[in-house]
Order: C-alpha cells, then sequence, then structure tokens
C-alpha cells in the first residue's frame, strides 16, 4: 500500500507515470487510416500510363498532356520531350516518367509544386521500376528534378539541365506551352 | 541506429507512407498514458490518439519542425482529448473508471496497489478537465508551464492556478479516502 512517508502527491505522481501499453494492433488500426489517406492523395490516372500513352484516344488528360507536348520522359539515358502548342488555358497535364529499378520511392519536385515543400511532393507510381506521375503545371518555364528515396536529388539525366541549380542541387528545365492553335 | 523523427518525416512527405508507422510505433504508449488519464478510459482514449496520429498525417507538411514531431503531434492529441471530453459531457457521460487501462497498468506493481489506483482514477474524475489536463500536464508529463501555455493556449498563470487547485482537490480527496 502507500508509502505515507512520501507525500500523497509523489505516490500519485508515480503512479500514474506507470507507463500504458497499447498493442500492435493499434498501430495497424492507424496505419490503415494513413495508408486509405495516402491513396486518396496520390494522383490519380497513373496507372497503365504506357498503354495510355500508346492509345490517347482513350485518356482524354493523357492526350492533352501529349498534344501539348509536356511530356517529360527520363529513363536511363533516354528522353523524349515533344513541345508543342495546344489551345488550352490553365495548369496542362504534365506525364513524368523515371526508370528506376532499384528505387524504394520517387517523387517529382519543381517550381511548379514548391519543390515538393509541404504535402506538395508528387509521388510516382511503381510500374515494375517505371515510375510515373501525371501532374497539372502551369504554361512556362519550370525547373523540375525526381527525388528519390526521399533523399536522392536526380536531375533528369537527358533533359536539358537548368541554369543556375536550386537548393545546391541539380535540377532539369521543362518548358509547357500553351498557345492558340 | 534508429531514424529521427526529422528523417522520418523526411521519408514520409516524400512517399515512403510506412515510415510513419515507426513515428507511430514510437509515441503510442508514451502519448496513450495522457489519453487514458485524461480521459478515463481506454476506449476513447485509443480513438482519440488515433484521430491524433491521423491528422498528424494528414497535416504533416505542416510540421514547422520536424526534429519535435513528437511534441507538435501531442499538442494534436491534447485538443483531440478536449474535443473528446467535451463530446462525452454533452452525451451527459461521466469519467468512466477504466479496469482494463488499470490492469494494464499495474502490470510492474504488486497486485495489492489496485485499490490505490482506484482511488487515484476516481480522484482524477472528480477534477474538472481544465484542471486535469493542467495536473497531467505538469505533474505526469513534466512540462514547464512555458511549454503548458503553448501547447494549451492557456497563460502562465491561469495553468498555475489550475495546477494548484487540482493539487489541492486531489490531496482533500485522497486524503479522504485514506481517513475514511
Amino acid at each position: 500500500m502507500a508509502d505515507w512517508g512520501r507525500t500523497t502527491l509523489e505516490l500519485l505522481v508515480q503512479e500514474l507515470q506507470a507507463p500504458v501499453r497499447l498493442d500492435e494492433s493499434f498501430d495497424r488500426r492507424v496505419m490503415v487510416r494513413v495508408r486509405r489517406l495516402y491513396a486518396e492523395r496520390r494522383p490519380r490516372g497513373v496507372a497503365g500510363w504506357i498503354a495510355a500513352a500508346v492509345n490517347v484516344t482513350r485518356r482524354p488528360a493523357y492526350a492533352a498532356a501529349l498534344a501539348a507536348g509536356v511530356v517529360a520522359i527520363a529513363t536511363v539515358g533516354m528522353l523524349r520531350s515533344r513541345p508543342t502548342s495546344v489551345a488550352i488555358s490553365g495548369p496542362i497535364p504534365v506525364q513524368f516518367v523515371l526508370v528506376a529499378p532499384e528505387a524504394r520511392s520517387v517523387a517529382v519536385v519543381g517550381d511548379f509544386n514548391n519543390w515538393g515543400l509541404g504535402d506538395t511532393a508528387l509521388v510516382a507510381e511503381n510500374h515494375n521500376g517505371v515510375w510515373s506521375v501525371s501532374a497539372p503545371v502551369p504554361a512556362g518555364v519550370h525547373r523540375y528534378a525526381f527525388l528519390v528515396n526521399g533523399e536522392k536529388w536526380v536531375a533528369d539525366p537527358t533533359a536539358p539541365r537548368a541554369a543556375g541549380d536550386d537548393f545546391g542541387q541539380p535540377s532539369s528545365a521543362l518548358v509547357v506551352e500553351a498557345t492558340a492553335e | 541506429m534508429e531514424s529521427s523523427d526529422a528523417v522520418l518525416v523526411a521519408r514520409v512527405l516524400h512517399g515512403e507512407v510506412n515510415a510513419y508507422g515507426a513515428l507511430v510505433s514510437r509515441y503510442r504508449d508514451k502519448y496513450a498514458r495522457y489519453a487514458v488519464h485524461m480521459l478515463g478510459n481506454r476506449e476513447d482514449a485509443e480513438e482519440a490518439l488515433q484521430d491524433a496520429f491521423t491528422r498528424a498525417y494528414r497535416s504533416l507538411a505542416r510540421c514547422e519542425d520536424p526534429e519535435r514531431f513528437g511534441a507538435w503531434l501531442f499538442r494534436i492529441l491534447v485538443n483531440r482529448c478536449r474535443t473528446s471530453g467535451a463530446r462525452r459531457v454533452r452525451r451527459g457521460q461521466t469519467f468512466i473508471h477504466d479496469e482494463t487501462a488499470l490492469l494494464n497498468a499495474s502490470q510492474e506493481h504488486p497486485a495489492e496497489q489496485t485499490m490505490w489506483r482506484e482511488e487515484i482514477e476516481r480522484a482524477l474524475g472528480e477534477l474538472s478537465a481544465d484542471q486535469r489536463e493542467a495536473f497531467l500536464l505538469k505533474y505526469v508529463e513534466e512540462l514547464g508551464y512555458d511549454e503548458m501555455a503553448e501547447i494549451t493556449g492557456v497563460g502562465v498563470s491561469a495553468l498555475k492556478m489550475r495546477v494548484m487547485r487540482a493539487c489541492d482537490r486531489l490531496r482533500i480527496l485522497l486524503r479522504e479516502v485514506h481517513s475514511g
């Protein structure tokens, strides 16, 4: 029973400071909620991007992106970029692709998403080592890079290198045009 | 080596959602204690803690100092406990003595202390929510008054008053138990 040689307050605090343990099912329940939120916030329409790129008529968003010529595809040693002009106002969907089979995660950061600060990083989906994400980008000249595994900043290896690297890290240039046909 | 909070937060923000699990494991038990004592029952406490973790994840980008993720999370939890407590009051419920929590907390203690723990939980339940919050933050979580003010948004003077009144009330309540 209580040691009344000590103050009631001390004994009270000692008792209240005893650990309260939750089991691991708590973690699982939290992570179910978190993963659901994560899934809801991921950019949509990326799955099946290869098929979409082949048959753009099935996917208007991709068709617009391709027509706009703002597809930035970075592969190891291969880049395709086909800038053209379209009559689109406002941000234009751009698809970013990086082949990185060893990566655990890939995100796109650029001046159009505040360099991924806050919750603005564009998280790419992995398709057998091909990471892809689509995002609306306003017309203009932009800088961007891939963030691999949350720490390695990788410029698009085949895209034009942007002059004056931001944050002391290399970045690539992206031109998005939105002019009348 | 364990990753720091800042590293884990950065990994989560860059798409490694599973890294958030490490933060959950790190703070789960530490903050469960506060929620259980504040709300008086395990079910509400777990719900408040789950809400806190979920809200923290949703707003992770707004965590200005990721190295202090734990403190930021705790502030969210304190608010969730306030909301949960207020909701319970509206439902007309009283502070619930939680046998499960007590048993859980008592695993490292002799069985004869069970009654003492029950007395403590009951006495805590007799405090107003403001007093209970201030007392737990000050003495159980061992925060300074400045930290408490930052977390609760209440002035230091008011917090000191709440703590003092909580202590006085607890002394009376526990003395009554032992003298009765």
